[in-house]
């Protein structure tokens, strides 16, 4: 006797026969709507409970005067008032958009270089492409921990071997120049993201259909005019989406930062989440620290929407 | 357009397979470079100019061992497998559901799973530990875990539902004709048919909770200390043991190694949450 299941498989390749018209519109009998919602529920309430219940907290925490652990009195809007007048709040705001300017687009057209590059004939792209994964999978304490040590004063390979060769800095670690510590974290951010975009952007690459190149070619274009006329604009949504998706997780890089500088020297490169994550367990400051995390969460909700819209819309991923 | 569109020539193949091979290695040499000290003696490690041939030794492996650090290695794989099953359990259901069925203010209880996934960890982890404080939830291994579901349940779901959506759904409309219940469809036509996506994602789940520093580093304590967790406390008073951070580091890579190579059509799709199909 033939299993239940393949009887199912051999009527739906028997139905793929059938014009769509043929098939009544509901299909899936809908006489049960609680189903979806009882299949849902349990994650949904997981993520109330670990989600939604800990920012309506926040909430909460940003409007009351909280130090050290004690919630007391209701005092509105004061938390945002200090923050918002606080030189270290504009000075964290300032540098993680230093980060995020500088390092998203490097990325960016390493990326979209390197995609190029991958995507012409390479061979042995099932070694190379899990390899060059690397960076990006591995733990970013890990990532920190081995520029410490490419980076360390005076003996990291990279201190040595290039830095000090060149007069660029001498005897101590670049994460402990004020001026330079932020630039060295910038540089850390594109050795850890540029394969994701890479990899990213070489995925739409191979997705890409073949017809505008063939008709191309035949009309005589050039490789140039092909990656400015068919290439680009049919991989733009791609683009902005993966584009978006790295600005929104640059803006929030902790791990490599705190590991490699904490933010110091002084705030140099002092971020909001490192200030956040300072703010509530160095001064205990909860009040204030959460007024920022509501203020960092907030402008997340933005990205956040903008990224799905781009990505249903234009790239009718969802 | 890959393949078809690039010639065919073998010269220009192997220029830019040359130029990949560079890149690649100067990009990882990095990671080999802490490999290599693991082994290696602190006079070695230290001397200027840098000493590429050295005696190897064993001594930071078993500095790392004397120290206990192979129960954080233990601790840091339980925490990562039972949130990771505990996601999958609740989870599939929910990709499920929301890929294929019609539900009210759908479009917002998609976005607030992306809101949860995308939340900056600094801002959770305030919340978490003043309620986990109250509810004695801070330092346990369930705090950690419930803390995980955060972006790993809402990751899951995301991209589980774009497996969901490759599937045909042909085969489920079949299935109802001939009367099967709902259950029977989801466990017998559409399990068998997203196991690899179900395992897949699970697997970048488990690497995500594998290398979460934050929540574990806040909210473990002492009494729950995972490997990236225990990296930091080779910092001592006395120096940094960077011998022996390598080893660390090192052996919370290795997971990491073999999963770039059984996933690596996957990757794409679960870190572009979907929106890229590897």
């Amino acid at each position: 006797m033939t299993k239940p299941g393949e009887r199912i498989f051999a009527m739906a390749s028997a139905s793929d026969t059938i014009t769509t018209a043929d098939i009544p519109p509901k299909a899936l009998p809908r006489e049960r709507l609680w189903y979806p919602y009882l299949l849902i529920a349990p994650s949904m309430l997981m993520l109330v409970v670990v989600s939604l219940v800990p920012f309506l907290y926040t909430i909460y925490l940003s409007f009351h005067a909280a130090k050290f652990g004690r919630v007391t009195d209701f005092i509105g809007f004061d938390n945002y008032a200090v923050l918002l007048t606080d030189a270290r709040f504009w000075n964290s705001i300032g540098v993680a958009a230093t980060f995020v300017v500088i390092a998203v687009p490097i990325e960016f057209m390493l990326g979209l270089a390197g995609a190029l590059v991958l995507n012409q004939n390479v061979r042995g792209r099932s070694l190379l492409v899990p390899l060059l994964f690397m960076p990006t999978m591995m733990a970013p304490i890990v990532v920190g921990l081995l520029w410490k040590i490419m980076l360390a004063g005076s003996w990291g390979f990279f201190s040595y071997n290039v830095l000090e060769r060149f007069n660029l800095l001498e005897g101590t670690s670049v994460f402990a120049s004020p001026e330079y510590a932020l630039y060295a974290l910038i540089f850390v951010d594109i050795w850890q993201w540029t394969p994701f975009m890479m990899l990213a952007f070489f995925a739409g690459l191979q997705a890409l259909p073949l017809g505008p190149y063939r008709a191309a070619a035949v009309d005589g274009a050039n490789p140039v005019q092909m990656f400015f006329h068919i290439t680009l604009p049919m991989m733009t949504p791609l683009l902005a989406v993966i584009g978006l998706l790295r600005f929104i997780d640059a803006f929030k890089v902790f791990d490599t930062i705190y590991i490699l500088t904490g933010g110091g020297p002084g705030i140099s490169t002092e971020t909001p989440s490192i200030l956040a994550n300072k703010m509530t367990f160095e001064f205990w400051n909860i009040g204030e620290a959460s007024a920022l995390a509501v203020l960092v969460w907030l402008a997340f909700f933005v990205f956040c929407n903008a990224f799905y819209q781009i990505a249903k819309k234009r790239l009718n991923a969802f | 357009m890959a393949d078809a569109q690039s010639r065919p020539e073998g010269s220009r193949g192997l220029l830019w397979t040359g130029v990949t091979v560079v890149y690649a290695a100067i990009m990882l040499f990095p990671i080999f470079w802490m490999a290599s000290m693991m082994v290696k003696p602190n006079d070695a490690m230290f001397a200027r100019p840098t000493q590429w041939l050295f005696v190897p030794t064993l001594e930071h492996f078993s500095y790392v061992i004397e120290h206990g650090f192979h129960w954080y290695l233990l601790t840091s794989f339980l925490l990562c497998t039972v949130s990771t099953a505990l996601v999958v359990i609740i989870g599939t259901p929910a990709a499920y559901a929301f890929a294929r069925f019609e539900m009210r203010a759908k479009d917002d209880l998609f976005l607030f799973i992306l809101a949860s996934r995308m939340a900056p960890p600094v801002c959770l982890v305030i919340p978490f530990y003043l309620i986990f404080a109250k509810v004695g939830l801070l330092d346990t291994f369930l705090g950690l875990t419930l803390a995980y579901m955060t972006f790993n349940l809402s990751f899951y779901i995301w991209v589980l539902r774009s497996f969901c959506r490759d599937l045909p759904v042909q085969l489920e409309e079949a299935a109802a004709l001939e009367g099967w219940s709902k259950p029977q469809i989801f466990r017998r036509v559409v399990f068998p048919l997203l196991r690899n996506g179900i395992v897949a994602t699970a697997v970048l789940c488990f690497i995500f909770a594998w290398n979460e520093f934050l929540f574990a580093f806040m909210l473990g304590g002492r009494a729950v200390q995972t490997l990236p967790v225990s990296i930091p406390k080779l910092i001592t008073s006395q120096g940094v043991r960077w011998g022996e951070m390598a080893v660390v580091g090192m052996t919370a890579l290795l997971p990491v190694l073999a999963v770039v190579f059984v996933l690596q059509r996957h990757i794409v799709r679960g870190l572009t949450l979907g929106a890229v199909k590897g």
